[in-house]
């Protein structure tokens, strides 16, 4: 994906692999990658608020709070998980399991 | 030329709120204030709540970015016309009292007098558990039975909840309902204040209900109110709540947000008697989640307001879970109820119903707007939705906007609509009963609005049951 220094601890990413987008995220040193559609009503979900403390993001659209280690939402209007993949650092380099 | 029946059931049907003004449409004098916001909404009119309250900072925070949702969200388009709100010219924040107290004699005579004419106490002392009183923006008397108290049963406003009980708040504030989950929960978010704090400990039924009543008096104001219940695993509670508004010619705006976690095997009942008067927007966003064997009902009754728009909601996430939704709305002369529920079964096994029942008359306008939703992987579920209206003159209005997705093969849900007038027909045949005309409406309507009705506890409280009696009974039919 990229070198593991240009994802910093707190920052996010967004990637494309084919139709699916995929934001991955930094939390703490942590990598965890989840697709980019809120399961509520498909909406972009990556670039919502990313809380490094809680390892969540915030939908922007409607708020459901989603838990980036296990792609379950905290709190609705979500109640379905979204997808996650596994992440790896190669040789420096983050690599996306899809 | 009208026929004697549609004279009969004119007649019968120009008493319901007649006599709203007398009843509930007075107003006390504010000079005994303790604050009054100026109007408009702004950062610093939400600082300065969370300063009253002398709140923690999270809460600050999360007013704060509540805020920001409100502002950067369009109003609604749909539903009722909320474009004639002027969300400038709105107080949002009155504090009638220094105190919230848990003796009635404590409370300024003023606002006692008001809820002595409601019948609040009364009720207290014959038919509750417990009782919540909200005038204008905060909560000015709560009482709880002594014996649930020792049973660990929480009933207080949330103003108190946050201050005594702050990590059980924080652990399912907002997470029913987010801050931007849309408009309105926003706005309540930046400013809410006072509403109920309900907490039920694992295996306690509370036999009688708690209730809370809700009262605005000042003129262009903004009510508030947040409630969060949560009943623990096989616990049972029913919560009911009422409200009413002095009759002034510029208008309010009530907003709450109410959240409800029903968890396992556990059952929550939330009855609403909504008459507010003609001059108040009553936007509120409502929802429950039910945990597995978990029953949740919603029994809401909308008679009064400008305009309601307000829709329930049940999200069904464990296994068996079970919701209902029993909903009336009475809409006569420059009314709009948009009304109606939303279930979402997420888990196998779970059932849900919901039945509406609508009556617009005088150019009223009734709305049933809903969600039935059977998720991918709630297998074996069923739902039956129900939703009757019916029309009391060529003026009034009536519209349906049901919603069903089904997500399982093997769902079994089941959806009726009616739209239906009392026709002369049904007159004729109840008068050769021996009934005279007077009776026979009175009989079609009662008929009608009976599967709802039946529902209501009418004796929990005197003002509640008076209302319905003078508006489904005495007015009505």
């Amino acid at each position: 994906m990229c070198p593991l220094a240009e994802l910093p601890p707190g920052a996010m990413r967004l990637v494309e692999h084919g139709d699916v987008k995929i934001g991955v995220f930094n939390c703490d040193g942590t990598l965890y990658a989840i697709e980019d559609r809120c399961s509520h009503d498909d909406g972009p979900l990556a670039e919502g608020e990313f809380d490094t403390a809680s390892c969540t993001v915030e939908c922007p659209r409607h708020g459901s709070l989603f838990d980036l280690t296990t792609g379950r939402p905290k709190t609705l209007p979500a109640y379905a998980p979204v997808r996650t993949f596994a992440t790896a650092v190669v040789d420096d380099t983050i690599v996306l399991e899809v | 030329m009208a026929t004697p029946e549609a004279v009969a059931e004119k007649r019968e049907l120009a008493g319901i709120n007649a006599d709203y003004k007398e009843k509930f449409g007075f107003h006390d004098p504010e000079s005994g204030y303790a604050y009054k916001a100026p109007k408009g909404l702004s950062r610093e009119v939400v600082e300065s709540i969370s300063e009253y309250k002398d709140e923690p900072q999270w809460m600050r925070d999360f007013r704060l970015k509540a805020l920001e949702h409100f502002e950067s969200r369009p109003t609604p388009n749909w539903g009722g016309n909320l474009g004639q709100i002027d969300f400038e010219d709105i107080h949002y924040f009155v504090r009638a009292s220094d105190k919230n107290s848990r003796d009635w004699s404590e409370v300024p005579d003023d606002i006692k007098n008001t809820f002595d004419r409601l019948g609040i106490p009364e009720a207290e002392r014959k038919f509750l558990s417990g009782v919540g009183a909200q005038y204008e923006s905060e909560v000015v008397y709560h009482q709880v039975n002594e014996k649930l108290e020792a049973q660990g049963v929480i009933f207080t406003d949330m103003d108190t909840a946050l201050r005594e009980h702050e990590d059980l708040v924080r652990q399912y504030w907002a997470t029913v309902i987010p801050p931007n989950d849309n408009k309105l929960a926003a706005l309540n978010s930046a400013v809410w204040s006072g509403g109920s704090f309900v907490y039920v400990p694992a295996g306690v039924k509370v036999e009688m209900p708690l209730q809370a009543y809700f009262r605005i008096n000042t003129e262009n104001m903004g009510q508030f109110e947040r409630t969060l219940i949560i009943a623990e695993e096989g616990s049972d509670v029913h919560y009911i709540e009422g409200c009413t508004a002095p009759v002034y010619s510029t208008d309010s705006l009530h907003s709450a947000v109410v959240e409800i976690v029903a968890k396992p095997s556990s059952r929550v009942r939330y009855t609403t008697v909504q008459n507010w008067s003609q001059n108040v927007y009553n936007l509120v966003t409502k929802r429950a989640v039910a945990e597995e064997k978990a029953t949740m009902e919603w029994v809401d009754c909308n008679l009064g307001s400008k305009l309601t728009m307000k829709y329930p909601s049940i999200y069904l996430l464990g296994p068996e879970a079970h919701g209902e939704i029993l909903s009336i709305a009475f809409a006569g002369e420059g009314q709009h109820q948009d009304a109606g529920g939303k279930i979402i079964h997420a888990a196998p096994r779970t059932s849900s119903s919901i039945f509406s029942k609508s009556i617009s008359k005088d150019g009223g306008r009734s709305t049933y707007r809903g969600l039935l939703e059977v998720a991918d992987g709630a297998s074996e579920s069923r739902s039956k939705v129900v939703c009757d209206a019916l029309l009391l003159d060529e003026d009034s209005r009536s519209d349906t906007y049901p919603t069903i997705r089904i997500g399982e093969n093997d769902a079994d849900v089941g959806h009726e609509a009616t739209v239906s007038k009392i026709g002369d027909e049904q007159i004729f045949y109840l008068q050769s009963h021996g009934l005279d005309e007077e009776e026979a409406s009175k009989m079609i309507v009662n008929g009608f609005i009976e599967p709802v009705t039946k529902e209501l506890p009418m004796e929990y409280a005197v003002e509640l049951n008076r209302l319905i009696e003078l508006q489904m009974e005495g007015s009505i039919g």
